[in-house]
């Protein structure tokens, strides 16, 4: 394990020359090299880096990572992750409208395959006064769930959570259009993507996964096939605060964001697909106790299977998210979150199944628990994240620790450990992609 | 002997009575101090930067943007913090609401995730972004929980002694203050353990009039156990420049209220 390592960094290294070569053509660069003038020699100056004087702003980071399964995977690499990642963020600011760009470079030897990802390309204005408009590629999160979500349906990138990338790759970017309106003391957000955007799923690309139709553990990778959708999503979101409780209430309408549905295709076989999926919840958050609190609803509704009779498609929800956080002694802070999902017409989906034991139990509870210890100056964080389904006794770990070495240099290590006791169950059925991880990044 | 007794209660009473003058004074004191340390203006604008150096010398920066607002002097506040450098951090935005009768309310804005993540307001003697300043020491100890006498006054200081109510709640015994008598700016703050030995300090290096107001311009924050410090630099203040309510909200975070930060 250590010699890919060793070429990972090697390669890394030889990476970091672009940037300076390029730092030194371009003018706009300048800001970059303004982190220079913070070295102690200007300390006493008056220089602080005079980047507000352009509004061009590029930064950015080079990482480079590696990942190794900790188990036998039948999918085709040993590797979980095996990649160079070069990011460049671009802002240009002007006084009535705010330009971004962020992209990723990205080397990715676990697939084979070498990509330009655009992250952001979005502008962001206000045409009336109490108006945001932003538009364009951009990430988008609301909600009050760690790690679990229930309102928010925006894209996630699966994959990347799975493999022990940055948290942020967590959220996958959409083409939207968002506006937000402010009054007094209340918000409303509207967001539109005229293309549905689906998560980053698992597909056996990368990590394999258990298929009810074959009944054992598959990697399909460029197999799997799925119908694609054409059709746009909404979302909404009404938010206040009386006495610092934050309210919102959720609306959402437009498909499953991964393929829970399955259609027939050129009437010989089936295809996975994403259903119409339409939503509404509610959630709370407030201080309580010397901690935060907070409780969320969403009632999914599976409109192509609206009374869960058809065993091809995903049926109805409720879900449910009790939480709390709390600092327990100075720089360790420890939560834990009550998660249920209540599938409605329960036996109509047991009916469908090829063997019932194969069921998810009608009301799925997940019991998640987080522990974040900071050390050395908030230097060194350590962070353990467990997930534990008590009805499908199976559960997920991640673990990690950050070093941040200097406001350039930062090593991450982590691991992401599946268990339970069957094959099917959906913490368990990634046993086989138990991995850990290791990352080394550059700020610039 | 009816002489010594009577001299004997004048100098017991005139010693209640000076230390019940002190007792009102100090407090008054620690009042002013507390009203030209944090609540200059009704409102205010600063840019600072932080250099943080560990016990091995490496250095880490910091630079942000703070906007204030003062609900009412000695009373609430409203704080936005917005940090431009490291790049890593950069768009990332803190907002407080400072409550005189409740915990603070926190938030932290993440831009990468588009996350408004809240903080519980738990311990607020944790390290400001991985300085030496805490939280408490940005937004200010709030007076009603520490106990003042006044231990020494010379022709310019007063030196003040503040003992925590709740001593579980504080990582020192208590902290010696001294104060400026003209401006009554807290130029030096030593924290002490149970042993009796400095284990913290703070102290003002730069101070400056700005629209008459006394403003603390560098400061140094050392760990006395190991050496270690942050400098803290400001520059730009500007006070009273007339901040609405409605930029203390959710909107800044992901739209930072750019003509206030100019």
């Amino acid at each position: 394990m250590l010699r890919p390592i060793v070429i990972a960094i090697a390669i890394f290294l030889n990476c970091l020359i672009i940037p300076s070569s390029a730092q030194a053509e371009t003018p706009t660069w300048q800001s970059a090299a303004a982190v220079d003038d913070w070295s102690e020699e200007s300390w006493d100056d008056d220089n602080w880096g005079e980047e507000q004087h352009s509004p061009w702003q590029v930064t950015g980071f080079i990482e480079a990572a590696y990942g190794q399964f900790l188990q036998d995977n039948i999918v085709s690499s040993t590797q979980s992750l095996t990649e160079l990642r070069g990011r460049i963020n671009v802002d240009y600011s002007h006084s009535v409208f705010q330009l971004t760009a962020k992209g990723d470079v990205l080397f990715d030897n676990v697939i084979n395959d070498n990509q330009w990802q655009t992250r952001e390309l979005n502008i962001a204005f206000s045409p009336v006064n109490n108006l945001d408009i932003k538009a364009g590629r951009q990430v988008l999160t609301w909600g009050t769930g760690d790690y679990v979500f229930l309102n928010d349906l925006f894209a996630k990138d699966w994959q990347s959570f799975f493999s022990g990338r940055d948290d942020q790759y967590l959220k996958a970017p959409s083409d939207s259009i968002k506006a937000t309106w402010y009054g007094q003391n209340l918000s409303i957000a509207l967001v539109w993507t005229p293309d549905f955007t689906p998560d980053n799923f698992i597909t056996g690309e990368r990590f394999s996964f258990y298929s009810l139709n074959d009944l054992a553990q598959v990697a399909p990778a460029q197999y799997f096939q799925v119908d694609q959708t054409t059709g746009s999503q909404w979302s909404s979101r009404i938010a206040t605060t009386i006495n610092s409780v934050e309210y919102a209430i959720y609306g959402y309408r437009g498909y499953w964001p991964t393929p829970q549905g399955m259609k027939m295709a050129d009437n010989t076989s089936l295809l996975p697909y994403f259903p119409k999926l339409n939503s509404w919840g509610a959630s709370a958050r407030m201080p309580l106790a010397n901690g935060l609190f907070n409780v969320e609803y969403a009632n999914y509704l599976s409109l192509e299977d609206s009374n869960g009779s058809n065993p091809l498609i995903a049926n109805s929800q409720h879900r449910f998210l009790l939480g709390y956080e709390t600092e327990l002694f100075k720089n360790f802070t420890a939560s834990g979150q009550f998660y249920l999902e209540h599938t409605q017409d329960h036996q109509a989906y047991v009916n469908s199944l090829p063997m019932m034991e194969l069921a998810v139990e009608q009301n799925r509870q997940v019991v998640t628990l987080r522990f974040t210890y900071r050390a050395m100056q908030q230097r060194l964080q350590w962070s353990l994240f467990n997930f534990y389904s008590p009805t499908d006794e199976d559960g997920y770990l991640k673990a990690s620790v950050d070093y941040r070495y200097s406001d350039r240099w930062s090593v991450a290590l982590g691991s992401n450990i599946f268990y339970g006791e069957q094959a099917h169950t959906f913490f368990a059925q990634h046993e086989q992609n138990t991995n850990a991880w290791l990352r080394i990044t550059a700020q610039f | 002997m009816l002489l010594i007794i009577r001299l004997l209660a004048i100098v017991i009473i005139s010693g209640l009575m000076s230390s019940l003058i002190y007792a009102a004074d100090v407090n008054e004191i620690i009042k002013k101090s507390n009203l030209a340390s944090y609540y200059a203006g009704d409102d205010g604008r600063a840019q600072a930067r932080m250099i943080i150096v560990d016990a091995n010398g490496n250095k880490q920066m910091r630079l942000f943007t703070i906007l204030r607002k003062d609900q009412a002097d000695l009373g609430d506040q409203d704080m936005l913090v917005f940090f431009s450098r490291p790049t890593d951090v950069k768009g990332t935005v803190f907002r407080v609401t400072k409550k005189m009768t409740s915990d603070d309310d926190r938030w932290l804005y993440l831009p990468a995730l588009d996350l408004v993540k809240r903080i519980s307001a738990g311990d607020k003697r944790t390290s400001f972004v991985g300085a030496h300043f805490y939280y408490e020491d940005v937004s200010g100890r709030n007076p009603a929980e520490d106990n003042f006498s006044l231990i020494k006054e010379t022709p310019e200081h007063y030196v003040i002694k503040a003992t925590p109510k709740d001593a579980n709640s504080v990582e020192y015994a208590y902290y010696h203050v001294t104060i400026d008598k003209q401006n009554y700016i807290p130029m030096q703050v030593q924290y002490f353990n149970p042993s009796d030995v400095a284990i913290r300090e703070l102290k003002v290096l730069k101070l400056e009039n700005i629209q008459g107001f006394p403003t603390v311009l560098h400061a140094k924050m050392t760990r006395l156990t190991d050496g270690s410090y942050t400098e803290m630099q400001f520059r730009g203040v500007k006070y009273n420049i007339g901040l609405p309510d409605s930029i203390f909200s959710e909107r800044s975070l992901r739209t930072p209220p750019k003509a206030w930060l100019k």
